[in-house]
């Protein structure tokens, strides 16, 4: 176990390297030229830097006058070390504004996986039960329909119905406009109303791949000759689905869930781009579309740790979960 | 089940004994027949299979009936209050030159001078000038050039001249002119002036330069002559003058005067300087008339019938001396956010475009990005996955953490990075889409490869490959006759599938501004509207089909790649 823990680490590390290595290629592509309007742009903002200030602190981060390798090596050792340089949107070090959006972020996507657990594994069970029947059409059309819906679309459709027809809740923003006056309940209460829409457009997005699975899996687990015997042993058609088959069926399920674990920091981008939700995703977004480099350097690498991190924890979990399976 | 119907029961008596095998007793159907049978009657699927088939006649038929072209901007004519002209007071002397003098501005400045005291000569840079009154502030200013001296011995007058030649008829017209004291006689067309007295004199030709007027002669093309003409006639209070063979008639109405020839109005005489806010802008004389008339009635709005018939309102601001003469003009207008009619069945977006256009060559967009991408995709995916999955070892190592490396690239850092370059580089819009294509299929291809290399895993211990391998096949053939083939189905499916999720992306681009641009439409840069929240309450029609159009599009992929996975692979049927 440990074994095989260390030599998936060792190729996670391997990969995160290639993955740096390319977007640094990336950054490195775009010309000097960009970079130095970039910077001069930056230095016309007020109370900014100077122009030479920026661009040395430009060099001196990415190493902008060394070779590609060169510079690569050097710009890694500076972010093992966790220098990752100053936004150039928000003004602040990239850390600082990674520390202040990742919460929201977290709270947002933990709230919609709790809801997209408790949402999809009952209906994709119901719809494997009664598979081709009327329930299984439902729920796979419904699945469906929110895989296919674009976020964008769906979210503005929420705003249209319940912000501006039935006036219930705020476009945009976290916070609504007396929220400093009010209590620490209220404070909290005000928060969560600004969550509603988000939270809902993520949970119907993505609640659809989930049911799907599940379903998927469950179907697997219905037509396996331990189910048949177990029916033919006459046990109750309850105790053969929730006792045989659904533990069968979280196998795959549990594999999954706990790979996506380490996606709850990632951030919705789109989703709290269009509701203004400060999480890592909105922050990040306004800090690209700007062209900032540095932010872009740093969401980039740690959205790849994130990926290696939930292929990693789905590999352990899988062997945790299945007594069957042994590493070698 | 399927395959039963189609035969005969075992237990239905026959005349014939038939073999077990007999083609008669069982009706055989080929692999292809029974994919596609099974397909067709997955009820899903067939709604999937007609959502597309509709799409693509709406999207590539649509485009090509429709009267209107993508970027066809429709405009309207509407009535909008505005400026129409502007009369101003005049209290200047304006100046109406011959076709041939030119008066300097020196020369306009000493005339103001020359009237306040009375002078009927003066200088102005090394040049005379005289004045004749016409009345009513009127001027006529010529030029005079001394030509001659004169000296007058014991009564005889002996003109003397460098410039002119002195002939008995220029001595007999000044004698005449001297003896009866005039100032000024003419001769072949030439008028002269007389200055000095007793016994030396001055003859000064003089020529006419213009008319220095505080009045406005306005009116379309007027000449000089006319200008004088009437000038002079108004002058002298007279009821009609001849200019250039024409006789017009003067009415006085107050100050002003309107000179017209026959019932044409040809122009008018005011205080009054009327212009056009616009330039160009054509004022007849009448309507400046009308205007003038009711300046000075004090009128706030009038009517005014033009030469169509139509009445027109008008309304008059006044500002000191200045006056401002609004009225309702046809303006020109982009119709922007039109409701659904008849001639735009969803109404006009912002750009004034029409939507329904707009949506069908955005589908096209739409979809053939998605079938180039998946086609990248799925030939970079089959190569690699192929070699990976039948040389095995180290190909396949290494060929896999290309993969893994690939599969944690985050897609939309790039993709946003990629289009805020793209946008410092103002790369065309359609280079644009070419680079999304490429974009998107270098970071779509992983999943293609992960799922022809694990087919071909299993597929390659199987017996056929055996034998293909024993028949001495190349291993390029193996591989891509043999093999790849196999995969097909598998691939099918998962294409489906990923074309539906790359309209998704190439749409949330195209909404974010990073994707397809302006010229060309997207179903997604037509809903980025909606970043306008006015535009999102008030025009539905702007986002909403949009909208509608990718989830069923997407939809629809999704419904086909279920049902062929279904059709594919028949073990999840009980």
């Amino acid at each position: 176990m440990r074994k095989f823990i260390v030599k998936r680490l060792v190729i996670s590390v391997f990969i995160l390297f290639f993955v740096a290595l390319i977007m640094y290629t990336i950054m490195r592509c775009i010309p000097t030229s960009f970079v130095e309007a970039k910077a001069r742009q930056l230095s016309q903002l007020p109370g900014a830097k100077s122009y030479e200030e920026w661009l040395a602190q430009l060099n001196a981060t990415y190493h902008l006058d060394t070779t590609i390798i060169q510079g690569y090596f050097m710009w890694l050792w500076d972010a093992v070390r966790g220098h990752f340089g100053d936004s150039w949107y928000w003004n602040v070090p990239v850390l600082t504004e990674f520390k202040n959006s990742i919460w929201y972020s977290f709270a947002l996507g933990a709230i919609s996986f709790v809801l997209q657990i408790v949402i999809a594994i009952p209906l994709g069970i119901l719809a494997a039960r009664k598979q081709y029947g009327m329930a299984d059409y439902i729920i796979t059309v419904v699945a469906l329909v929110g895989i296919s819906l674009p976020t964008f679309f769906f979210a503005t459709i929420l705003k249209y119905i319940f912000s501006i027809k039935l006036g219930w809740l705020d476009l945009y923003g976290m916070v609504g406009r007396y929220y400093y006056q009010l209590s620490t309940f209220g404070k909290i209460l005000d928060l969560g109303r600004h969550f509603i829409m988000p939270v809902a457009t993520l949970v119907i997005i993505s609640v659809g791949s989930l049911m799907r699975y599940t379903r998927t899996n469950m179907l697997e687990v219905l037509n396996a000759d331990y189910i048949r015997t177990a029916r033919a042993k006459g046990l109750p058609e309850k105790t053969v689905i929730n006792k045989h088959a659904f533990r069968n069926t979280l196998i795959p399920i549990v594999t999954l869930l706990g790979g996506s674990l380490p996606g709850l920091f990632s951030g919705a981008m789109i989703t709290e781009t269009l509701y203004q939700i400060e999480g890592i995703g909105y922050v990040s977004y306004q800090a690209m579309i700007n062209g900032d480099i540095p932010f872009y350097m740093f969401y980039s690498c740690f959205l790849a740790v994130l990926t290696l991190l939930g292929m990693l924890i789905a590999d352990i979990m899988y062997a945790v979960v299945d007594p069957r399976v042994r590493f070698d | 089940m399927e395959e039963k119907k189609g035969g005969v029961s075992p237990e239905q008596p026959s005349d014939h004994e038939l073999a077990l095998d007999d083609e008669r007793r069982v009706k055989v159907l080929s692999p292809g027949a029974l994919v596609a049978k099974r397909f067709f009657r997955n009820r899903l699927a067939m709604v999937g299979l007609i959502i597309l088939v509709c799409m693509f006649l709406f999207s590539f038929l649509g485009g090509a009936i429709i009267p209107y072209k993508e970027n066809q901007i429709f405009e309207g004519y509407e009535e909008v209050v505005s400026d129409f002209a502007g009369a101003t007071l005049n209290s200047d002397y304006r100046f109406y030159e011959t076709e041939s003098g030119i008066i300097p501005s020196g020369a306009r400045t000493s005339l103001i001078l020359a009237v306040n005291n009375g002078e009927m000569t003066y200088t102005s840079g090394d040049q005379t000038y005289s004045l004749t009154e016409l009345g009513n502030d009127s001027w006529i200013i010529s030029g005079t050039t001394p030509v001659a001296d004169v000296n007058k011995l014991a009564g005889r007058y002996i003109i003397t001249s460098d410039e002119i030649e002195v002939t008995n008829a220029l001595t007999a017209a000044f004698t005449a002119a001297a003896d009866a004291g005039e100032t000024s006689f003419e001769l072949d067309g030439v008028a002269y002036t007389i200055s000095g007295s007793n016994r030396t004199f001055t003859i000064s030709s003089m020529m006419e330069l213009g008319v220095a007027s505080k009045l406005v002669v306005e009116g379309e093309g007027l000449t000089y002559e006319f200008q004088k003409a009437a000038l002079t006639a108004m002058g002298a209070k007279e009821n009609s003058f001849t200019a250039e063979g024409t006789t017009y008639t003067l009415e006085y109405d107050g100050g002003s005067a309107i000179a017209s020839a026959g019932s044409d109005v040809v122009a008018l005489l005011s205080e009054y300087a009327v212009q056009g806010v616009e330039n160009g802008t054509v004022i007849s004389a009448e309507l400046r008339s009308a205007i003038v008339e009711a300046i000075e009635e004090g009128q706030n709005s009038f009517t005014f019938t033009d030469e169509n018939g139509t009445e027109v309102e008008y309304e008059l601001k006044r500002e000191n001396n200045r006056y401002t003469i609004r009225t309702a003009t046809q303006s020109k207008l982009i119709q922007t956010y039109l409701a659904p009619s008849w001639e735009h069945w969803l109404g006009t977006d912002g750009a004034g475009m029409d939507i329904l256009t707009r949506l069908m060559y955005g589908g096209r967009i739409s979809l053939i990005i998605g079938f180039v991408v998946v086609i990248l995709e799925t030939i970079i995916g089959v190569v690699l996955g192929g070699l990976a999955g039948y040389f095995g070892k180290w190909v396949d190592m290494v060929i896999m953490r290309i993969v893994d490396v690939f599969y944690c690239i985050p897609t939309w850092p790039i993709l946003i990075i990629f289009g805020s370059i793209m946008d410092s580089y103002q790369i065309g819009p359609k280079v644009r889409i070419y680079f999304m294509m490429i974009i998107l299929a270098v970071l779509g291809w992983p999943f293609i490869t992960r799922i022809v290399r694990g087919q071909i895993l299993s597929l390659r211990e199987q017996e056929f490959m055996v034998a293909a391998e024993a028949t001495g096949i190349s291993v390029s053939r193996r591989v891509f006759k043999h093999l790849v083939p196999n995969v097909i189905p598998q691939l099918i499916v998962q294409c489906t599938m990923a074309l539906g999720g790359i309209i998704l992306t190439e749409s949330t681009m195209s909404f974010l501004g990073i994707g397809v641009k302006f010229p060309y439409a997207s179903w997604g840069n037509i809903i980025s509207s909606v970043s306008n929240v006015f535009v999102m309450t008030n025009y539905w029609y702007c986002w909403i089909p949009a909208g509608f159009l990718i989830l069923i599009t997407v939809l629809g992929f999704n419904f086909v790649g279920d049902g062929l996975r279904d059709a594919f692979d028949p073990k999840m049927k009980r």
